[in-house]
């Protein structure tokens, strides 16, 4: 595939979208460059959503900033506070509990699973399907419920904390017995409708080719997750954590980067995420889930990264008398904005929001400073 | 009850605005709105992405500078009666983005809503629930149904 | 008494105007709570909510001042295009057939033009907020252009318009044609009279062709998906009728369900020769007709995704060629 070079000499009109825009959950402000309806160049502003949250980290102490790492994001809120308890713990060196490990993992790929739902529902939302998109919901419902189930909180459940995890999520037999029978659940019902979607030729026809984004231009981009996995490169940062030694699943690739293969890679990624939560109910250990036994001293910059559903999550503060120091959080989105960019060009306007959803964006984890340094 | 109050109780238009929330309240207001499990539709609730048809503007996050001017743009378009719902604790007091940098005014948060726009209903929760925001927008209906 | 009120054709006119206006306003409510919902596996709303209720409700809503270079004309537009519609109507009723003029196919084909017409300029003509209006600093230093043209959505919309206009509306005026190959006339009157004497044109080989042409033009002049291009979500929101406010907005929402109702009617003068008028039962023929076609609608839209550009025109293409053959065959 040849490179699609953004065209800036001509342009014949520009049409502004946001910060406030139906096919967009979030804010943000999207420029499109568009030439008979044709994509020539799009710029995407954030910003928007800057709060300042490593602001709000640095100075406090370590549990407290943990807690507040969850407020990055609504979505994926139980893998930034469990990144910043992993960051702390690398840096402390304090040992966890077999089980809290196991409960973790679990609650990552409940949360996988509630965020490729998403995805794929807000997917079919902006092709305007609003009936494929209201199935995928109402199959996202099941993942909530269970989700409140352990976490006591639809969205935000603070279930790790320093050592292990949060006593209210630990889990009995007849929470594992749910868990098993609701993954059961979720498992024929995305069967179903994956084949149903795959089987619409109307739909195909929309998402086939459509904001295409080849392998060594992803590359380039440092795009990563899911996105990038979905150009064909087999990059899974689950494969080197330590969390996930005991289990086994498959890394998806899909080879062509477009719409098509980024929801096909959603919908076959939650099927290895149901995989690694039945494995997680089968094998979980008995024990204490979390560990008190540790002390607290100054570090140096402690990092963690780890595979959330949109990507690669970075954490890293230094710990002086217990505070968080020097804190910086980069998420995945702020890795893809490159690939939206990229992915719009030379596709119809009204395909437009759909590639720029196509990478799974997350502005509200993305909005922060950044400082990019050219090599 | 006159035909006023009885066509406004049966078509209710709803438009949401996120103004830099963390996405999980948005999420759920989405959720109550598009998942069939609790179809807003049902209590002829409907979701409006136009300001000039909507009655109910669901306001979440704590308004971030950018989002300031914006969301005052949409609310000068929607045509009277206009009932603003504020959902979360973003939007209601500022939630933990407030005070961030203790007694320096922050830059960055211009909310809680109430400072931009008057509030009608607050729902609060963070996240909300999809419950609670129904609940919400159904418990404005007098103020709407009486309303010139 | 009765009797003589109702051969009077103005008041018969006016009187099955009423009734099918009446039943017009419940067409959206059904599409979305039995059709749509059911679907989607969901309750929905109340029947007579999308259709009666809301527009009784943007009636008693403050007018607002219209962001628009010519807000006379842009208001005026919706109260046209309903205008329109209505005279359709009465074109099809047979005590217009009096006036040859009106009650022709031509006659009908040019009020469609005017109302397609008036989409290109509601788009043309609105200013909404939600574009460039949003108040945004984005154009300043490290922006990839910093001077550029910008557009409002709802300019494309209104490109789309005249892009359907040029080609989009072709198999409707097709499948209208068609019946015109059997009865050799292109005035209603002689249409329904050859109807009623040989039989339904629907049940021969071109009218079974023409009225499937018909139905994808029905779709495509409605704006449903997947033809909704013009007022696609995922980009131009609500295209040409973002502006609308209150009372005018009414009148948007009225006259859409009117004319769900109007296209079935023409389709049960053309197709099965039974013209409305609350003289005979006939009418009833023409409410099932109507609803029958909202029913399918329903059913398309509800399985199908926006079509863009790309999907729209083969789709087009092949609906006209569809429209081609159903004349010919027709003419032979």
């Amino acid at each position: 595939m040849d490179k699609k070079v953004p065209r800036s000499n001509i342009i014949e009109t520009e049409i502004p979208m946001g910060t406030v825009h139906p096919a967009a959950l979030e804010p943000y402000r999207v420029r499109f460059f568009v030439e008979d309806e044709i994509v020539q160049e799009a710029e995407i502003t954030i910003g928007v959503n800057h709060r300042g949250i490593e602001r709000i980290m640095e100075g406090l102490p370590v549990e407290k900033a943990n807690a507040l790492t969850e407020k990055i994001c609504g979505i994926c809120s139980n893998a930034h506070i469990w990144n910043s308890c992993r960051t702390a713990e690398l840096g402390l060196g304090i040992e966890i509990p077999e089980r809290a490990l196991y409960i973790r993992v679990i609650m990552s790929e409940l949360e996988r699973l509630h965020s490729h739902f998403l995805y794929l529902a807000h997917g079919c939302e902006v092709l305007s399907h609003e009936t494929f998109s209201m199935r995928v919901f109402y199959l996202r419902e099941i993942v909530m419920e269970l989700l409140a189930m352990i976490g006591g909180n639809r969205v935000q459940y603070g279930c790790s904390v320093l050592g292990g995890v949060r006593p209210r999520c630990d889990l009995n037999e007849a929470k594992l017995l749910r868990l098993k029978n609701d993954m059961d659940k979720i498992e024929e019902g995305l069967t179903g409708f994956v084949e149903r979607f795959l089987a619409d030729s109307i739909v195909m026809s929309r998402i086939t080719g459509i904001g295409v984004l080849p392998q060594k231009q992803a590359i380039e981009l440092a795009v990563t997750g899911p996105t990038l996995r979905a150009t064909g490169v087999a990059r899974d940062l689950r494969t080197t954590m330590f969390e996930y030694d005991d289990f086994d699943f498959n890394v998806i690739t899909q080879p062509d980067g477009d719409v098509k293969s980024n929801l096909v890679m959603r919908a076959l990624e939650s099927f290895e995420a149901i995989k690694i939560i039945r494995q997680a109910i089968a094998n979980i250990p008995e024990g204490k889930i979390v560990n008190r036994d540790w002390e607290m001293f100054d570090t140096d910059i402690n990092e963690s990264y780890i595979e959330v559903p949109r990507g690669t999550l970075y954490h890293s503060y230094a710990l002086e008398s217990g505070r968080v120091r020097h804190c910086i959080i980069r998420t995945p989105s702020m890795a893809n904005i490159g690939a939206m960019q990229y992915a719009c060009i030379g596709d119809q306007i009204t395909d437009a929001q759909l590639c720029i959803v196509q990478c799974d964006p997350c502005f509200t984890c993305t909005d922060r400073a950044i400082e990019i340094i050219r090599r | 009850m006159g035909l006023k109050s009885f066509s406004r109780a049966r078509a209710i238009h709803v438009m949401l605005v996120y103004t830099g929330g963390c996405n999980g309240c948005d999420i759920e207001i989405v959720n109550s709105i598009l998942s069939p499990r609790f179809d807003a539709e049902q209590y002829n609730v409907f979701l409006t992405w136009n300001p000039r048809e909507a009655d109910v503007l669901v306001v979440t996050g704590p308004v971030t500078h950018l989002n300031r001017k914006p969301l005052e743009a949409i609310y000068e378009a929607i045509p009277n009666p206009k009932l603003v719902v504020a959902a979360g604790s973003c939007a209601l007091m500022g939630g933990v983005y407030k005070n961030c940098y203790g007694d320096i005014p922050s830059e960055e948060i211009e909310g809680p809503v109430e400072n931009i726009i008057p509030v009608n209903a607050k729902v609060p929760g963070c996240a909300v629930r999809p419950q609670d925001v129904l609940a919400g927008v159904v418990s404005l209906l007098p103020t709407l149904l009486d309303a010139d | 008494m009765l009797e003589n009120i109702l051969t009077n054709p103005i008041i018969a006119v006016v009187l099955t105007v009423l009734v099918c206006f009446v039943i017009s306003t419940l067409l959206p409510g059904i599409e979305r709570k039995y059709i749509h919902a059911r679907i989607q596996q969901r309750i929905g709303p109340i029947v007579i909510a999308p259709g009666i209720m809301a527009p009784i409700k943007f009636m008693f809503k403050e007018n607002v001042n219209i962001s628009s270079p010519v807000p006379k004309l842009y208001k005026a537009l919706p109260i046209l295009c309903f205008i329109v519609v209505l005279c359709i109507l009465i074109a099809l009723t047979p005590q217009a057939y009096k006036i040859p003029a009106l009650s022709s196919l031509v006659a009908i084909v040019g009020f469609l033009k005017v109302e397609e017409i008036c989409y290109v300029l509601m788009g043309a003509l609105s200013k909404s907020v939600m574009s460039v209006r949003m108040p945004f600093p984005d154009r300043i230093k490290g922006a990839v252009h910093i001077k550029s043209n910008r557009s409002f959505v709802e300019d494309i919309s209104a490109r789309r318009s005249l892009r359907m206009i040029t080609y989009g509306s072709f198999p409707l005026y097709l499948a209208l044609f068609a019946p015109i190959t059997a009865a050799r006339s292109v005035f209603l009157q002689d249409i329904v009279t050859y109807q009623q004497l040989n039989g339904p044109f629907l049940f021969t080989v071109a009218g079974g062709i023409a009225a499937v042409v018909f139905f994808i033009g029905y779709m495509i002049i409605l704006n449903e998906y997947p033809f909704s291009i013009i007022k696609a979500k995922s980009d131009v929101i609500e295209g040409p009728y973002m502006e609308y406010a209150a009372k005018y907005r009414a009148v948007v929402v009225l006259t859409r369900g009117f004319f769900m109702f109007v296209l079935g009617a023409v389709f049960s003068v053309l197709f099965i020769g039974v013209p409305p008028t609350i003289l005979s039962w006939g009418i009833v023929l023409n409410i099932i007709v109507a609803l029958i076609f909202v029913v399918l609608m329903g059913i398309f839209s509800a399985f199908a995704p926006v079509f863009t550009n790309r999907q729209l025109l083969p789709s087009i293409l092949g609906a006209t060629l569809l429209g081609i053959l159903a004349v010919v065959i027709g003419l032979l």
